[in-house]
């Protein structure tokens, strides 16, 4: 039923402590660095000024920098840009963080400012706000990253009319890992967006 | 042209118990199942929420022991579901899976019995798939409180666009666990006592917990329901509050009407969870719809709110509505209390009914509306 032929835009890999852009370094330090001090020193390597970043969980951070550098490559998004992400873990980094405490025997403490973040789809909302995108969310949750179930899907929304592009794919950030890969699929120039491609992007070696 | 997907059966459970169309008459009958509850293992003080007493439904479940608490809840639902409905488990066969937190209620707790890797919504799933031994992969989704009107909107797309599927199971839940109850509470979201959606005073929510399921076939049966528009907007505002303007939702409602050809609506069932600024956000997003004179209700009073659950929940009761040509009362509500008047529904009347508008909006500035019509 596929009538359109789709196209990826932009992407963006971050895997371990390395941050590729359309497969091209942009950051990188050596991987022993904890997660959150990298993600810090990423945005600092953006030169851009927003303040809203710090308040953001692990998983919010990494996807924010992937989601500012295909803006530079494919964006400015448009309204209608839809978000179609998955992982494993969902909102894992605050959910521990929120439940660590809740059960803490001397002091349990409930934040609103952690648990507002124990929802994976709140990263989405993040980047709406960033980029004004009014449109459709999805946040689906996978065993691994599973381009045989998104590469339809996202086909399906272009072809329904609701999304004129859309922003896909695996956000697995955990206290011990970031596996990310993000790619922005619409009708203009780039690889062809299908399951082979994104099999080849996820599995990429670095340069 | 797209194919059209219909609702052709449903089942829930609830603290009224299992059965969607025992579930509708309780709340016809204006029965909630919003209780004060003292339990520490929720929370250190007693809360207003409704709770699925366990000792119903044991028994029913093949190595019970096997599965956690919410975990025997899917299964005890999909089991009912996929009986009454004889529904193949082959390949042709979707199944999406909408819940916020999954079980949660595992992590870090002291007193867990099971692994804690079991947190995990994909480990959860996996037992479900298991237990069943469905040929195509669960499609779980987690979108905060729309979850469950989003995984119906999923899974009518994959319907249309992907020729592998002919029919889907859409199941949500979620379960009361102190994990949500703090968060909410720390939000200072929860109410002292049953809440009152679009009341003068409304002082917060219920938490509520249920799982619900709804059978999607391309085939319509002589009672089937029409999924005739779907709209699913960000307000792009702020991750925890709604829209002033309520523009996310009235972009979706919008979309959901042009889709739907503007049908004439007999009814609306609202989110209404009973805060202050969710309430009132709606209300604003009806009223520059078109909608403030639409006879409307929130069952959050019946239910509390059941998070990934209570699109589906709340769709399902509209749809026994619908069939029944009842409209359901919006419990709790007593005095005007939006600055944009809406046409409560406080009687349950007898009228013919042939449409209806599902909202629900969430944390993340998410919102989405289903309009469901009489085939």
């Amino acid at each position: 039923m596929e009538k359109h032929q789709y196209h990826i835009q932009s992407y963006c890999r971050i895997r371990g402590c390395a941050i590729q852009i359309n497969g091209k370094p942009f950051f990188n330090l050596v991987p022993s660095v904890p997660i959150g001090d990298f993600l810090k020193s990423a945005y600092r390597h953006l030169n851009i000024d927003y303040p809203k970043f710090h308040k953001m969980d692990g998983l919010c951070k990494a996807i924010f920098i992937a989601v500012e550098l295909m803006a530079l490559e494919s964006g400015p998004y448009q309204r209608d840009t839809a978000l179609i992400f998955s992982n494993r873990s969902s909102s894992h980094l605050s959910d521990s963080r929120h439940a660590t405490g809740i059960f803490d025997t001397i002091n349990p403490v409930a934040s609103p400012s952690t648990f507002v973040y124990t929802l994976p789809n709140i990263a989405m909302g993040e980047i709406s706000i960033r980029h004004q995108l009014q449109s459709e969310n999805v946040f689906f949750i996978f065993d691994s990253y599973l381009p045989e179930f998104l590469v339809p899907f996202t086909a399906s929304m272009l072809e329904d009319g609701k999304a004129g592009s859309v922003l896909c794919g695996w956000t697995e950030i955990t206290a011990e890992t970031c596996d990310l890969l993000l790619y922005h699929v619409g009708i203009s120039t780039g690889p062809l967006h299908n399951v082979e491609q994104l099999k080849r992007l996820y599995n990429e070696e670095d340069e | 042209m797209k194919d059209d997907v219909f609702i052709v059966g449903d089942e829930a459970i609830t603290p009224l118990g299992l059965g969607s169309q025992l579930n509708f008459r309780h709340v016809v009958d204006g029965h909630t199942a919003v209780t004060e509850i003292s339990d520490l293992q929720l929370a250190d003080q007693p809360i207003y929420a409704a709770r699925i007493d366990e000792a119903h439904w044991v028994g029913n479940i093949k190595d019970e022991h096997r599965y956690t608490r919410l975990e025997k809840l899917f299964i005890l639902v999909l089991a009912s579901l996929i009986a009454e409905y004889e529904i193949p488990l082959d390949e042709r066969t979707l199944v999406v899976l909408a819940t916020t937190k999954g079980n949660v209620s595992l992590l870090h707790n002291p007193l867990r019995t099971f692994a804690e890797e079991r947190v995990h919504i994909s480990t959860m799933t996996n037992e479900i798939q298991r237990y069943f031994g469905f040929k195509s992969q669960i499609i779980p989704l987690s979108n905060a409180c729309i979850s469950g009107s989003l995984a119906i909107s999923v899974a009518r797309r994959l319907l249309q666009y992907d020729t592998r599927y002919k029919r889907a199971i859409v199941i949500g839940g979620d379960e009361l666990s102190k994990f949500i109850v703090s968060g909410f509470h720390a939000f200072q979201a929860l109410a002292d006592g049953h809440c009152r959606p679009f009341d003068r005073d409304r002082k917060g929510l219920n938490l509520g917990e249920a799982v619900a399921a709804v059978y999607l076939s391309k085939i319509p049966t002589n009672d089937a329901v029409w999924i005739a528009g779907v709209g699913s907007h960000n307000d792009a505002n702020h991750i925890s509050g709604p829209s002033r303007t309520g523009e996310g939702l009235y972009q979706s409602i919008q979309e959901a009407m042009q889709e739907a050809g503007e049908p004439a609506l007999d009814f609306i069932s609202a989110h209404g969870t009973a805060t202050s600024y969710n309430d009132e956000m709606e209300a604003i997003a009806l009223q520059r719809s078109g909608l403030s004179t639409t006879p409307l209700h929130s069952l959050k009073a019946y239910y509390g709110h059941t998070l990934g659950a209570s699109g589906l929940l709340e769709t399902i009761l509209g749809i026994h509505s619908l069939k029944n040509n009842r409209l359901i009362p919006s419990r709790g509500f007593m005095h005007q209390g939006t600055s944009q008047r809406l046409n409560m529904i406080t009687k349950s009347t007898q009228l013919p009914l042939n449409s209806f508008l599902k909202t629900a909006s969430g944390f993340g500035g998410c919102n989405i509306a289903t309009i469901f019509q009489k085939v």
